[in-house]
């Protein structure tokens, strides 16, 4: 296991001070690399990119599986209501992708859609133009997502003690206010599962892009997994590609670090619920 | 909890719309896939295909692309390479927890943080490493490599598990004279069985799914598996299949995952809950 999952991480580590082009021996070049990669425009907006998975991905599918769940909750037959949202789950991202891209390609099904209705954005090229491609790539990631944030909101709905509920309603509280302040507070386990997953998950972006448009066209719709790999495997500039893993795991490792670190001081702090 | 009538009422409403919209795409795909390249057209996009012309789609999948030998490579992927790591991954867990393995949590702990590492921080080595090995695009290079990464999460929840069975079950057995090998296989295997379809089932689907390591660790047919061959299919513009039949490839390939997922629904949000804690 050691030698399976250390080993490797150093030698990325020692690769990204070096230029190695995967044939031959590296050759130390000190921060180069790391230089070259801070100037590379491909990398600076795979940052963009990536921030906007992140941000995307908080929003969209949390926020969605949440509704979805709360909505979802409580009464006969609503598991068959949850079922639409499940069923993108049960695809793989590469499936998806093959979905959107034909559905948003040029002359697809929804500029076919618009026109019909006779609305506008017919002339969008959704998969063409940046930032637009990225942000319908994160909607597709979405509707694939929704599903599973909604399943595990449901069994973290399921968990929560009956006795506050009732206790609140029949203090008069309702709606929105008892949600807001019982069952949201109460949620947080689950919350912090979703919202963790959520933030690692858009950071480490790779399949549903890989499989629309490889990071194109010209480099425009790629992320940070995307650029590690173009840079690596296929313009076979292995320093710069480790560079860019390293930059894209200290972040990764960082993110979840903070989050997690925040979110148990924070239960350890306040048992009593409230924010 | 008894919600008035009327709020229930509007709940389903709006389920029921975001539902119909969720559904749009998956009526697209079902709807193009049953068509042929002649039949398909801008303006018939939204009209639904035929069973026969999917036939024929799905027949062309299996003659004329790479799909079904990827199909057979992924499925021995994502049947062993599971069952390897769960295996050992019960194996794992059960030393830390009952046999109090000096340092075990340590070890644990080491085997756990190497799964925090973003993949993309392996795979420059691993690809090196497995050119010189001879291990690079080979069913058992692909075993290997998959096993090992399904491991960490199957210690983490195995150990999980065990750390709830109660410790007099061990002492009772040892008393009865049993071996610990004995006492792993004959109760504490069984006793876990739940668990353990939990994590294989999770792990076959994340196997099945993989895109990354099978793009950069396989080459030939006869190795790599089905994600990649898709993404190949698609991109492959002029002479290669044609976009109904990638439509009809898209719904073959997920099949097997999709009908497992519906099938064991509630242990999937169970194991996706249990790696977090």
């Amino acid at each position: 296991m050691l030698l399976v999952f250390y080993l490797p991480v150093l030698y990325t580590f020692y690769l990204s001070f070096t230029e190695y082009n995967g044939l031959g021996t590296p050759e130390f070049v000190g921060v180069d690399n790391f230089a070259a990669m801070f100037g590379d425009s491909a990398f600076l907006g795979a940052v963009r990119n990536t921030m906007i998975w992140v941000v995307g991905t908080l929003v969209l599918p949390v926020g969605l599986g949440l509704l979805v769940a709360v909505l979802a909750y409580g009464f006969r037959g609503s598991g068959w209501l949850r079922l639409p949202f499940l069923v993108p789950y049960a695809l793989s991202g590469v499936a998806v992708g093959v979905i959107w891209s034909f559905m948003l390609g040029s002359g697809g099904a929804l500029t076919q859609a618009l026109q019909f209705l006779n609305l506008p954005g017919t002339e969008l090229r959704w998969l063409q133009d940046s930032p637009l491609n990225t942000v319908v790539m994160v909607i597709a990631a979405a509707w694939q997502g929704v599903g599973v944030n909604a399943l595990l909101f449901t069994v973290g709905l399921q968990s929560i003690p009956k006795e506050p509920l009732e206790a609140a309603r029949i203090d008069g509280a309702t709606g929105w206010r008892l949600f807001s302040t019982i069952t949201w507070p109460l949620l947080r386990p689950s919350t912090t599962v979703v919202v963790g997953l959520s933030i690692v998950n858009g950071l480490k972006t790779f399949d549903v892009v890989q499989a629309m448009t490889q990071g194109g066209p010209a480099r425009s719709s790629e992320t940070l997994a995307l650029t590690m790999y173009r840079d690596t495997f296929v313009n076979s500039d292995y320093g710069l590609g480790s560079a860019v893993a390293i930059f894209l795991s200290v972040v990764t490792v960082g993110a979840s670090i903070i989050y997690l670190r925040r979110q148990l001081s924070l239960s350890s702090a306040s048992l009593g619920g409230g924010k | 909890m008894t919600p008035s009538r009327t709020g229930i009422i509007l709940r389903v409403t709006v389920l029921a719309l975001l539902g119909a919209i969720w559904l749009v795409p998956v009526y697209l795909l079902l709807a193009n896939a049953g068509k042929t390249v002649g039949n398909y057209s801008g303006s018939t996009l939204w009209q639904p295909g035929s069973l026969t012309d999917l036939w024929d789609n799905l027949r062309q999948v299996a003659t004329g692309t790479d799909i079904p030998r990827a199909l057979a490579n992924t499925a021995v992927y994502s049947v062993v390479a599971p069952a390897i790591a769960v295996v050992l991954g019960a194996t794992v867990g059960f030393a830390v927890i009952v046999l109090k393995l000096r340092n075990g949590f340590l070890w644990f702990f080491v085997i756990y943080c190497g799964s925090v590492f973003p993949l993309q921080m392996l795979v420059i080595p691993l690809f090196d490493s497995y050119s010189r090995l001879g291990l690079y695009d080979s069913l058992t290079g692909m075993v290997l490599i998959y096993s090992i990464v399904c491991l960490p999460f199957s210690a983490f929840v195995m150990r999980n598990f065990f750390a709830g069975i109660a410790e007099s079950v061990f002492e009772a057995a040892v008393v009865d004279g049993a071996k610990t090998l004995r006492i792993f296989t004959t109760i504490y295997l069984p006793m876990s069985s739940s668990a353990l379809a939990v994590v294989f089932i999770l792990q076959a689907t994340w196997v099945w799914n993989d895109l990354l390591l099978g793009l950069i660790l396989t080459q030939s047919d006869t190795t790599r598996p089905v994600m990649p061959v898709l993404t190949g299919l698609q991109s492959t513009e002029g002479g290669g299949a044609s976009y109904t039949v990638v439509l009809a490839a898209a719904i073959l390939v997920s099949l097997p995952t999709a009908l497992l997922f519906l099938v064991s629904q509630r242990y999937f949000a169970k194991g996706l809950a249990l790696g977090q804690y």
